[in-house]
């Protein structure tokens, strides 16, 4: 009967599978469908948020756009960017505007899903050529760098006095870290809260001298005695009870914690500023550089651009509206409005000039180190932070190995 | 756990009206639809079922077939379409390396066989890694859900099948609401209820038991319980138990048990489905011979030997039935887990559902997300098949002779 | 296993024969056989009882205090949800996460509540109708009509029950995008309407049916799709309110399908809406006053047609449609 069942079955299907096949619509051709060129175009943004004072100011300024050249611009907010990017890319319809994150940008570009229009803008060279490095394919670049940040260590400042401390204790060195951290724990106060992530916990490992990849990402230096001193480090914080991830005080991540004064310190970016303002106006803080490691300063540096996709139909406008978007009085607004720094060279000077309680941010751009971007690295960094965050208790060596081997099935897949 | 009452509704076999009907008043089911066996009704006889009452010949029946067929084209067209269609398509992509960017039926992804399988279980690196620990998750979620949904689900029903006890049909009615809510709902709930200083952890408070961080607590409870004894240092797992790898995963690993994180899931579960259950167990015992009973209360029996020598074993089919739907369900788990977990902390609430989930639609590996499916699809195949074949067997299906 | 489930089998047992004469005389409309309301076996002592009735209190508790802290809680403030998470009387009465829902505050952004509650209304009524529509037909057809193939058909049906829906996300996915029906109504919507246990239930019941009804339409010279409609389907009612009932729950409740089977905000449901506003986003935050507020009225719909249910089915069942 089973049998009998199965092959019926089979055989219906076979001839709806050939149908379907034969006329599958939606897969396929990377080229754009046909471009609408109308003047009331319907254009949908998809952004990942760092919180309300981000939604707002992105929402104001496709406001502006919208009124300026009368189409029609839907910002969506992704709950997961990346997820819903992936899903659209192979549901054919994506947004025809969006963030893309340098660490995604490889596998996006790769993939053909993004429409390279750098060659349409004309000021391009105006943007920092580090970034624009960093969102360039095959030679070609692809989108046009939205913003910067770098991380910095946020400091309490009532918090900080509280516990009798003064401005020349900010930490310089891992050792007075150590020791204000302690001395800032107790009575539901936690000294340094950050993400479990290896976007924030990595700073400790390029502190200590070392990082993931080579230079080139080429290689993995995942398991080398400079990252497991670094992670070493952060293990004996997190055991001493003067540092604990965000999840730990019920908080979504560091800024959060911090505003919500659970957290004396926290290591973040330049959207903390943006949602301390909007959020918890109220918290005194200040931005210092991050202390010292055994090998000197270390930051991590991220960017996103604002991608275009492949298969939009409204092109033109869309680019024209990342233009309008990118723009230097937009990019000033946008830095006002939740911190983040120019991605135009000029722009980010007179960010620094503007905003010198962001200069420890600024500064970072310095030696700041960006995200691995290999292709298909995704799964192996989350798989890193899946690790770390059972840090506290694992040998770091063991993370790092693992770190290793995975990294170098990537690097030999991506390959 | 997929034991929301539409999907326990999609389980075959007996007692198909009686049990997801969101009513316990079985009184109200058509006496004939609540106790057919699914495996042999008229399907088992092939084409030609034989028609108890002589027909009307000739043109009509030819008219009659016709009438059949179109009767049944939405259900064939639609299962056919959605159902069918859907799984030989991901059968053919699970042995693609397609990242979702162009036609998977046109030759544009790299055919690689049996790669993604290969990957699952013979070759050493993360995705094993990662398929290992959702099976050990998953594994341990099953081991400690089944059980005591089926125990609690028992005694619920023995509970509100007293004929003394007041309010049984309020009662009825609380235990069996959980399960009707939707999944997502009630999850939120439990995210709320068990925060770190949440609801739970204030009870827990009250008697001076200081809660875990349970959201963000990946440590296995059995580690834990060996670490209290002393056995093992779970901060620190060294010796044999460490050293020993299975598919990537230390024995340790192995067997330290569900994270405190996977618990409040298990706990949601067992909430949620015991009021099913509960309903099944509950129309079995009403269907015991009250004679039955009585016959024993004048032998003299006490309530003990009741439960154990007359209750007990007429409730054994209906036993195995909930134990299997049990096991089948909660190999499904996602709905849950997507909103608890997403596999952390540490990856302890990642469930093999949840990986194939997040390999296709987060890593853009479409091809190794299909082949994970279909290694549930099998796990859970087999079990359905297991279960068709005892009751099948037994001849007598669960409950509700009259 | 079986000694734990015995042990609490024992002790609810224990508990629960605790009771008097007069609970027993609740109706249960021609189902209790022998002689009604008299327990087999004799009460327990009074202190018993008691201890008994406590604990079934607790346990009833147990499934009702996290529905009652949803409610109370909607009706807080942040700080106030986070500092008294069990505190059963808001300290700040507000009704400020429903006036977010219903878009009557600012600041409603990525809550679009109301489109959810539409589109998840939409989708359910839609399906339902045509669950219970296309089952029926299906169901009569298996159960009534003779056809070649019918056998095969059920097998297949019976086959397809055991599909679980899970390993089927990314195959939906798959052949929704070849249709191009990826994030549209349609995609959401056709998938589910036709559900192969409704259509089981609906062939059950038919089979119990008596045919003398039908032949003696069809003596009548009613032709089939007349008895169908005008003879089958009236007799078929509690059969079509329990496959409503749960095409509705079911469909209401969904979330793996529209998940894999929709992208864009706009198509977005209480459930996947209400999936990724609690699962994740760094704005977030922690409100949940407003999420379990949203929670609640996810849960309002079935939890009504729950209620309601109960009693209209007992009806339905006793009005006769049905003789053994």
């Amino acid at each position: 009967m089973a049998t009998r069942t199965a092959a019926a079955g089979a055989l219906m299907t076979c001839a709806a599978l050939l149908a379907a096949t034969g006329c599958s619509s939606s897969f396929g051709d990377s080229a754009g469908g046909e471009q609408d060129t109308g003047d009331k175009q319907r254009l949908t943004v998809l952004i990942a948020t760092s919180g309300d004072a981000e939604t707002s100011s992105v929402k104001k300024a496709v406001a502006a756009y919208e009124k300026k050249s009368g189409h029609t611009v839907t910002v969506e907010i992704a709950k997961d960017i990346n997820q819903q990017l992936a899903q659209s890319f192979a549901g054919g319809n994506p947004p025809d505007v969006f963030y893309v994150d340098s660490s995604q940008f490889a596998n996006y570009a790769g993939a053909g899903s993004l429409y390279p229009y750098g060659d349409k803008i004309k000021d391009a060279d105006a943007f920092s050529e580090q970034l624009r490095t960093s969102f360039t394919h095959d030679g070609e670049l692809v989108c046009l760098p939205k913003d910067a940040s770098t991380l910095a260590l946020a400091v309490n400042t009532r918090l900080w006095k509280k516990a009798g401390l003064t401005e020349k204790d900010y930490p310089t060195t891992w050792k007075e870290l150590e020791t204000v951290a302690g001395k800032l724990t107790g009575d539901g106060v936690t000294g340094l809260v950050t993400s479990d992530e290896y976007q924030r916990l990595g700073v400790f490992m390029k502190q200590a001298g070392g990082w993931i990849t080579d230079e080139g990402q080429t290689r993995m230096t995942a398991d080398t005695p400079e990252n497991a001193e670094g992670l070493g480090f952060v293990r004996s914080l997190l055991r001493s009870g003067s540092m604990k991830y965000a999840k730990q005080t019920d908080t979504s991540w560091g800024g959060e914690a911090f505003g919500k004064e659970k957290a004396a310190m926290t290591i973040e970016g330049n959207w903390l500023a943006g949602a301390m303002k909007h959020d918890y106006p109220d918290v005194g803080y200040e931005v210092v550089p991050l202390p010292e490691g055994p090998a000197g300063k270390g930051s991590l540096a991220f960017s996103n651009c604002w991608g275009v996709a492949a298969k939009s139909s409204h092109q033109a406008a869309a680019v024209d509206l990342v233009e309008h978007l990118t723009s230097a009085e937009q990019q000033l607004t946008f830095a006002d409005a939740f911190g983040v720094m120019p991605s135009r060279t000029a722009a980010l000077e007179d960010y620094a000039e503007a905003a010198p309680e962001a200069r420890a941010w600024a500064e970072a751009t310095a030696y700041a180190q960006g995200p691995v971007t290999v292709a298909g690295f995704e799964k192996v960094a989350t798989q890193f932070n899946t690790d770390l965050q059972s840090l506290r208790t694992t040998d770091p060596e063991k993370i790092l190995a693992a770190l290793q081997r995975n990294g170098e099935q990537a690097l030999k897949k991506g390959n | 756990m997929a034991s929301r009452t539409p999907r326990t509704a999609r389980r075959p076999g007996p007692a198909p009206g009686g049990a997801p009907l969101p009513a316990p008043h079985r009184g109200g089911e058509p006496p004939a639809a609540g106790p057919p066996g699914a495996p042999d009704p008229p399907g088992g006889s092939g084409t030609g079922p034989a028609p108890r009452v002589p027909r009307p010949r000739g043109a009509g029946r030819r008219r009659e077939g016709a009438w059949g067929w179109l009767f049944s084209a939405p259900m064939v067209i639609l299962l056919g379409l959605f159902l069918v269609l859907p799984i030989l398509m991901a059968l053919w992509v699970s042995l693609l390396d397609w990242n979702g960017a162009s036609n998977p039926f046109t030759g544009q992804a790299r055919f690689v066989g049996l790669d993604n399988y290969r990957s699952l279980f013979t070759e050493d690196g993360l995705d094993r890694t990662l398929f290992a620990t959702s099976l050990r998750n998953n594994f341990y979620y099953v081991v400690l859900t089944v059980p005591l949904q089926t125990g609690l689900a028992l005694g619920l029903a023995l509970l509100v099948n007293q004929r003394l006890l007041r309010a049984r049909g309020a009662l009825r009615t609380v235990f069996f609401f959980p399960s009707v809510t939707s999944s997502i709902a009630v999850a939120t709930i439990f995210l709320f209820l068990f925060q770190g200083s949440g609801a739970v952890n204030a009870l827990l408070s009250w008697i001076g038991v200081k809660g875990p961080n349970w959201f963000a607590d990946p440590r296995g409870v059995f580690s834990l319980l060996l670490g209290a004894l002393g056995v093992v240092d779970p901060e620190q797992p060294s010796g044999p138990l460490a050293e020993h790898t299975v598919m990537g995963l230390s024995w340790f690993e192995w067997l330290s048990g569900p994270s405190v994180a996977m618990c409040t899931i298990i706990m949601l579960a067992v909430w949620t489905t015991s009021g099913t259950f509960m309903l099944i167990f509950l129309a079995a015992l009403q269907d015991i011979p009250r004679e039955l009973e009585e016959s024993a209360a004048i032998e003299g029996v006490n309530r003990r030997q009741m439960l154990r020598y007359v209750i007990l074993p007429a409730l054994r089919p209906v036993l195995f039935l909930v134990l299997t739907l049990g096991l089948i369900a909660t190999w499904q788990v996602f709905d849950q887990i997507y909103v608890m977990g997403q596999g952390a902390p540490g990856n302890t609430t990642l469930t093999p559902a949840f990986l194939s989930y997040m390999s296709a639609f987060d890593d853009a590996d479409f091809g190794q997300g299909a082949a994970i499916a279909f290694v549930l699809l099998v796990i859970i195949l087999v079990m359905t098949a297991v279960q068709r074949w005892v009751l099948r067997e037994r001849g007598d299906r669960p409950g509700r002779k009259r | 296993m079986t000694t734990e489930s015995l042990r609490t089998a024992e002790t609810a047992e224990a508990a629960g024969t605790a009771g008097t004469a007069t609970a027993g005389r609740e109706t249960r409309p021609g189902r209790e056989r022998g002689s009604p309301g008299r327990p087999v076996l004799p009460r327990f002592p009074l202190p018993l009882r008691a201890a008994g009735y406590t604990a079934i209190a607790a346990l009833g508790l147990l499934y009702l205090l996290p529905f009652v802290l949803q409610l109370v809680t909607g009706f807080k403030t942040d700080p106030d949800a986070a500092a008294n998470p069990l505190g059963m009387l808001p300290v700040t009465p507000t009704t400020a996460a429903y006036q977010r829902l219903f878009g009557l505050s600012e600041a409603a952004d990525g809550v679009p509540f109301l489109r959810w509650m539409g589109n998840s209304a939409f989708v359910a009524v839609v399906v339902t109708a045509g669950r219970v529509l296309f089952a029926s037909m299906a169901g009569y057809a298996l159960a009534r009509l003779r056809f070649p193939g019918r056998g095969l058909l059920f097998g297949f049906l019976i086959a397809v029950m055991a599909v679980p829906p899970v390993a089927l996300l990314i195959p939906k996915f798959l052949v929704l995008n070849t249709f191009g029906l990826f994030d549209s109504y349609a995609g959401m919507i056709l998938p589910l309407l036709v559900d192969a246990a409704s259509v089981f239930i609906m062939r059950q019941f038919f089979v119990s049916l008596p045919r003398e009804v039908e032949e003696a339409a069809k003596v009548d010279g009613a032709g089939v799709l007349r008895t169908y409609w005008s003879v089958v389907l009236p007799m078929a009612r509690p059969a079509l309110i329990t496959v409503t009932i749960l095409s509705f729950q079911g469909s209401w409740n969904e979330f793996t399908h529209f998940l894999v089977a929709t992208q864009s905000a706009q198509y977005e449901t209480l459930t996947t809406g209400l999936a990724r506003f609690v699962s994740g986003g760094l704005g977030g935050g922690t409100q949940y006053p407003l999420k379990l507020a949203a929670a609640l009225l996810a849960t309002v719909p079935v939890a009504v047609l729950f209620f309601c249910f109960q009693r209209y089915f007992v009806q339905g069942a006793n009005s006769g449609a049905v003789k053994e």
